[in-house]
């Protein structure tokens, strides 16, 4: 197991969870953009957002790749499938709670079930299960992750 | 029961540089293709009026309805007035301003100038061109509709609660002195939706109004005929895509040629034969900045089929307009409704001249040509050598078999002779000069022994040929016959004489293989008002010139074709062509009353 290696497994993880979503999003399945939802947190500017937003977005993805680390250190091994169990894991998470609840909560911009549309610009929330943002969002979401999961699992484990 | 299908005349359009939504007189729009001009219709009623969707917005009483765009600009306001009092909506695509805003945004403002008048608005989303399947929800007290990737907020402020009845939603409020509604269409594709504040709406809105004025000031044009040249060009920026630089000849597919008829075609492309007009209108006007953007996206989208030119490109730059037809009924029932354009995969060699003039003008204007681009230029009429013997389908894109089409002929002479001019500018490698004299020189032995009726003392429509066709006007404008000789003038009295009916022109007698016919083609008569302008006929110029410009509809814009019994517009609509040959020939007809 390497430290490196989940590092990379991070890094090669976010850039397929990415490219997954806009497949999704390309194949009318799911209107998500982290970038835009990410980057808009620090800009109201929507080309800066996106390249801000790519930016926060692979730094979530090594820190990700960090808690993953961790767990596979606490377990003693690592690989493909239980990385992509916790990417399964991570994804239902993301879905339910994470995108749903806490990013409306720090995000400056997103509409909660309290605003009106009165106050200010605001982004649509994802809503459960990220569902606003089309029907195959969830499903989306969760192959992305599982993706990103067994690769951080996979990369970490190469370095036995 | 379903509304009928206004008028094509009825119809205005607002547009942001990424897209066009035409507006009935009746106040419902009935196209809107998102997020950019040649994407799938979301709201298509104007090609299905039951199954295309459309958003309304107008008084639920008996009323008239008075239009204008506000002076210098693309916003649209209407004046309607009913017995229980007068409305007035001013609407935009508005264009993005400061902070975080939609990704598009329709806005339509309305105020109550007298009276207490009772309005009805409804949004009836169809996404994909009807194909997708509809969803409506609520975002905190705000209605969604969404399909697949995209998604319309419906954002109101003052505009009666909005109720959800089917697929669609409703409002119902009354306009009373001094009130101020808002109805905002704020859509997304590919990202959560955003909504907007009703001051950011109201803002961007009053500032669409500032920057539209701002960009119709520059324009550079002096004559007799401000008004409708600045309508013009206003109407030719609707149809500019912003990202790129490229010109949609239309906003609009398949409005149709004849109405019941089958000549219905998807025009929301780029195609390379305006590229020559595009300039020169931009050129006369001062857009420089368009000019650029235009000249650099044409050079970009040729790249991909270099030395071969396709007749036409997407607005993105892509090479490819698959041809389909949609399960609609069409306007009026004219089917098929076509997306994509056959006519891409067709030789018209006329589209070589286009290109050259385009960069023999792009030249001209002191601007330089880099050497990738000489070398391609250089390549592209070394091809022009080696085909312009060959039939081909012509300007006007017949579907019949391939011809020896005099205009075409005419245009690779063009082609040829910009070339060498070019080559003397040094603004191409000048290797094949010789060559390229040699072959223009046998070009026009070929037009003149060939195409050329002493019958009928004029140019005739292809080799060996009797019809007659208003593209041979083409000559005289580019310069292949001296206006003022005896050759243009007997072309321009035999079209006129064969192919007019009183200040129209029909594009061309004989066999074009389609069934049906069609109206009567704007471009061409503008083109007649050139010519004559350019022949030194300045009297009957202007005359012509002043019918056919009371011939826009109320707001100024014109269709492509005219039914001349009636005056009812037929094709895509508002159609860039008929704009440029306008500006043109204001143009012409100004510099021929100074001469």
């Amino acid at each position: 197991m390497s430290f490196s290696g989940a590092l990379a497994g991070g890094f090669v993880g976010t850039l397929v969870l990415t490219t997954l979503l806009r497949a999704a999003s390309e194949l009318r399945l799911t209107r998500i953009d982290l970038p835009f939802l990410l980057g808009t947190i620090v800009t109201a500017d929507r080309l800066r957002a996106k390249a801000i937003g790519y930016l926060l977005h692979f730094f979530f993805g090594f820190f990700f790749a960090l808690g993953y680390y961790a767990v596979f250190r606490a377990l003693g091994r690592a690989g493909w499938f239980l990385g992509a169990a916790l990417g399964l894991v991570h994804g239902v998470f993301t879905a339910s709670a994470l995108v749903n609840v806490l990013l409306p909560v720090v995000h400056p911009r997103m509409g909660t079930p309290l605003s009106t549309i009165d106050s200010e610009t605001l982004i649509e929330p994802p809503g459960f299960l990220m569902l606003n943002y089309g029907r195959g969002s969830p499903l989306a979401s969760l192959v992305a992750h599982v993706a990103y999961g067994a690769l951080v699992g996979g990369l970490s484990a190469l370095g036995h | 029961m379903t509304r009928a299908y206004p008028p094509i005349r009825d119809y205005a359009a607002i547009g942001d540089g990424r897209t066009v939504a035409l507006i009935a007189r009746d106040g419902s729009v009935d196209w809107l293709c998102l997020p950019d001009l040649d994407s799938p219709s979301v709201f298509g009623a104007l090609l299905d009026a039951p199954r295309g969707g459309r958003a309304t917005l107008a008084p639920d009483v008996p009323h008239r309805a008075e239009r204008r765009y506000l002076p210098g600009t693309n916003v649209l306001e209407t004046i309607f007035t009913a017995s229980e009092g007068t409305v007035r909506v001013t609407e935009a695509l508005n264009l993005p301003g400061p902070g975080l805003g939609p990704q598009r945004e329709l806005a339509r403002r309305i105020e109550g100038l007298s009276g207490n008048v009772p309005m009805v608005w409804s949004v009836a989303a169809r996404f994909n061109y009807g194909r997708g399947r509809t969803r409506i929800g609520w975002r905190s007290g705000t209605p969604v509709v969404a399909a697949g990737n995209q998604a319309i907020s419906v954002c109101t402020w003052d505009a009666g609660r909005p109720v959800v009845a089917g697929e669609a939603i409703f409002g119902h409020f009354d306009a009373e002195p001094g009130s101020r509604a808002l109805v905002a269409l704020c859509t997304a594709e590919q990202e959560p939706l955003v909504f907007p504040s009703r001051a950011e709406v109201d803002e961007r809105l009053d500032h669409t109004v500032t920057r539209w004025q701002r960009w119709g000031r520059s324009s550079g044009y002096g004559g007799p005929w401000q008004d409708a040249v600045a309508r013009s060009a206003l109407a030719l920026k609707l149809l500019f895509h912003a990202p790129s630089g490229a010109v949609a000849a239309s906003a609009t597919t398949s409005l149709p040629e004849e109405v019941g008829g089958v000549r219905n075609w998807d025009y929301r492309f780029c195609w390379v034969r305006d590229s020559a007009f595009i300039l020169n209108a931009l050129l006369q006007l001062g857009f420089m900045t368009e000019v650029d953007a235009f000249f650099w996206w044409l050079m970009q989208a040729s790249q991909l089929t270099h030395p071969r030119l396709q007749v036409l490109y997407r607005l993105n730059g892509g090479a490819s307009a698959t041809e389909r037809t949609l399960a609609w009924e069409g306007y009026r029932r004219s089917a098929p409704v076509r997306i994509g354009n056959g006519a891409v995969d067709q030789l018209q060699l006329d589209v070589y001249g286009d290109l050259f003039q385009t960069a023999w003008l792009y030249s001209r204007s002191g601007r330089q040509l880099d050497r990738d681009i000489g070398r391609r230029l250089e390549a592209m009429a070394n091809l022009v050598c080696d085909v312009w013997a060959r039939p081909d389908s012509g300007i006007w894109e017949v579907r019949s078999q391939p011809r020896h089409f005099t205009q075409s002929k005419m245009m690779c002479w063009v082609a040829l002779d910009r070339a060498v001019r070019l080559a003397g500018a040094g603004q191409i490698p000048a290797t094949y000069v010789r060559r390229w004299r040699e072959e223009a020189a046998a070009v026009r032995a070929f037009i003149d022994e060939r195409c050329w009726s002493e019958a009928k003392g004029s140019y005739v429509r292809a080799a060996s040929a009797d019809d007659l066709d208003a593209s041979l006007l083409l000559g005289v404008l580019f310069g292949f016959v001296d206006p003022r000789s005896q050759r243009a003038g007997g072309t321009i009295d035999a079209i006129r004489r064969e192919l007019g009916h009183g200040p129209f022109l029909y594009r061309y007698s004989g066999e074009d293989g389609l069934d049906g016919g069609e109206g009567a083609f704007l471009t061409c008569s503008f083109w007649l008002v050139d010519a004559l302008a350019r022949a030194g006929r300045t009297g009957e110029a202007t005359e012509l010139m002043e019918e056919l410009l009371g011939l826009a509809n109320d707001v100024g814009l014109y269709a492509e074709e005219v039914d001349p019994d009636t005056g009812e517009f037929l094709g895509n609509f508002p159609q860039g062509l008929t704009h440029l040959a306008l500006i043109n020939a204001a143009v012409a007809v100004d510099e021929g009353q100074r001469r």
